[in-house]
């Protein structure tokens, strides 16, 4: 309780004592929310079955067994069925979630710090700063992403590491977008035009005063594209140019079941399910994390 | 020498083609220690030619010498001019807590003791030390000028330029934020160069005072010329009636 005390004290001693207490009531505020714990919930056991695969798995994920193939969901020892090489489905999904769960990590943490880089520094500077970078961005967003990003690893040559960098490399254009919009309302305010007049230089400004308001605004719009980003790895998978067989990633093992979709439904619903609760999680999540980063409404 | 001189200073603003004069032709000079007001109605360019001090604003014409150089706007600036803004409500970044604000200008200039300082500054300009990591939102306007305030005094700097400190606080607040200005004018030995619309303010605080009429300089007053209500121009009594009344009952 003591703790509690201690960071709840509404006049803190130390940078670090104030720095937690925001934490802690960020914490609280996220706790209010009854969804966004929901989404948190769902995440952190994804996490902890993905961690614990090897251990939590009934079976060998690639180990076939023809005898077995396409049991439905229920046959005893295959709780979620096997798919058309018997491989047990429950199996490859919790394998499949560290694929996934690590595509997204790093979609989600390159392409919005890109497109934040590049959204705040044509906004700020403006003039042929944000010709140039804007043009650039009009010829991504012009393409469909899936296309870019099938021509990228086409060139980069298949496998997971380069089509999550062909994602990155197609995702950021409505980051950059979003973070510019912001930063045009932000850049000729009196608080920025008081720190360049003590001195600071283009980096620190953008930096320390101009992301953190771009920030909320591009957070909703990464959670909000996470069910895609999943889907777009699902669908360079497909075309093998994603992971490649027999490695179990969730948009791979849907492409596989599509050919038994009437028959053998479960083949591809399951992953399919599971693709659909990680993205409720994140969306549900991305709300509540909005709401957490603005200081503004912790007295709401 | 005078410490600011500014000479035929021209700002022009683009707009869509059009252009508009916001400041013609303006010449004053600010003696080292002296307070000096600009006073006129909105849009008069009292502001920008504060604004074009700190390089806010484009000047088309004329120079702005300070300590007998002319501008340049490097580090060396910062530490010698700073700048209270009209609106504490936009003044300070709503995301970092009074520490993070107060302490930046040290962290640009490589100012060591930042902790000290920070809450030596607090203490200078009257608000208590554990406000020290609250964020703007949690302040009163009149708390958010003081934190202002202290932001620019924080390098130390012997000219501030003050944009209407007080218009966007009310009555009772204004006169603590004026005494405040006041006090550390005189225990700094600052220079003031202060935007008013209000001659009442302008009559508490300035030594000479400038008014301005749109975007030229109309007459130039001392404060006991001030006081006296000799003005020679209409323009300047009929801004001295308007305001007439709250001087008499300040002073």
């Amino acid at each position: 309780m003591a703790i509690i005390a201690w960071l709840r004290d509404p006049n803190p001693a130390s940078r670090r004592q104030a720095r937690l207490g925001q934490a802690y009531l960020g914490w609280l505020r996220l706790r209010r929310n009854p969804l966004a714990m929901a989404g948190l919930v769902i995440i952190g056991l994804l996490l902890v079955l993905a961690a614990f695969a090897p251990w939590l798995a009934p079976h060998d994920p690639i180990a076939q067994n023809l005898q077995n193939r396409l049991m439905p969901p229920g046959t005893p020892g295959h709780l979620l069925g096997t798919d058309d090489f018997g491989r047990d489905i429950l199996t490859r999904i919790l394998y499949g979630a560290r694929i996934t769960l690590s595509v997204i990590a790093l979609v989600a943490v390159t392409a919005p710090l890109l497109g934040l880089i590049i959204g705040t520094v044509s906004g700020y500077f403006g003039g042929w700063v944000d010709g140039v970078l804007m043009r650039i961005t009009d010829i991504f967003l012009a393409f469909p992403r899936l296309i870019l990003a099938l021509a990228l690893v086409a060139v980069l040559g298949p496998g997971i590491e380069n089509a999550v960098l062909a994602i990155a490399l197609t995702a950021w254009p409505p980051y950059a977008r979003v973070a510019r919009a912001e930063t045009l309302t932000v850049r000729n305010s009196d608080y920025i035009a008081a720190v360049r007049l003590q001195g600071a230089g283009s980096v620190r400004v953008i930096w320390g005063h101009i992301m953190p308001m771009c920030l909320p605004s591009v957070i909703i719009r990464v959670t909000l594209d996470m069910a895609g980003v999943i889907l777009i790895a699902a669908g360079l998978g497909f075309l093998g140019l994603g992971a490649q067989p027999p490695l179990s990633e969730w948009g791979l093992m849907i492409s596989a079941g599509r050919k038994y979709l009437f028959e053998q439904w479960w083949v591809a619903t399951m992953p399919g399910l599971a693709i659909f609760i990680v993205s409720l999680g994140f969306n549900l999540l991305g709300d509540g994390l909005r709401d957490v980063l603005d200081p503004r409404s912790a007295g709401k | 020498m005078a410490l600011i001189e500014i000479e035929n200073l021209s700002v022009t603003f683009t707009a869509q083609g059009r252009q508009v004069r916001a400041v013609e032709n303006v010449s004053l000079s600010v003696e080292a220690r002296e307070s000096y007001g600009l006073v006129g109605e909105s849009g008069s360019g009292k502001s920008t030619i504060l604004r074009a001090i700190c390089g806010l604003a484009p000047v088309s014409g004329g120079t702005i010498r300070i300590g007998g150089a002319p501008v340049q706007r490097d580090k060396a600036f910062s530490r010698r001019v700073q700048m209270v803004f009209q609106d504490p409500y936009a003044s300070l970044h709503p995301r970092h807590t009074l520490d993070r604000t107060l302490s930046e200008p040290l962290a640009i200039h490589g100012i060591g003791d930042a902790d000290a300082r920070v809450v030596q500054a607090l203490r200078d300009v009257g608000l208590p030390t554990s406000f020290r990591f609250r964020y703007p939102h949690q302040l009163s306007g009149g708390q958010r000028q003081r934190v202002a305030i202290a932001r620019a005094l924080m390098l130390e700097p012997e000219i501030l330029l003050l944009d209407e400190p007080t218009s966007a606080l009310d009555a009772s607040v204004q006169a603590e934020v004026l005494n405040l200005l006041a006090r550390l004018r005189a225990e700094r030995g600052l220079t003031f160069l202060m935007v008013s619309h209000d001659l009442a303010v302008i009559d508490h605080m300035c030594d000479r005072v400038l008014v301005m009429q749109h975007g030229r300089a109309v007459e130039e007053l001392a404060r006991d010329d001030l006081a006296g209500a000799r003005m020679k121009t209409d323009y300047a009594r009929s801004l001295f009636a308007a305001s007439a009344d709250r001087m008499l009952t300040s002073s």
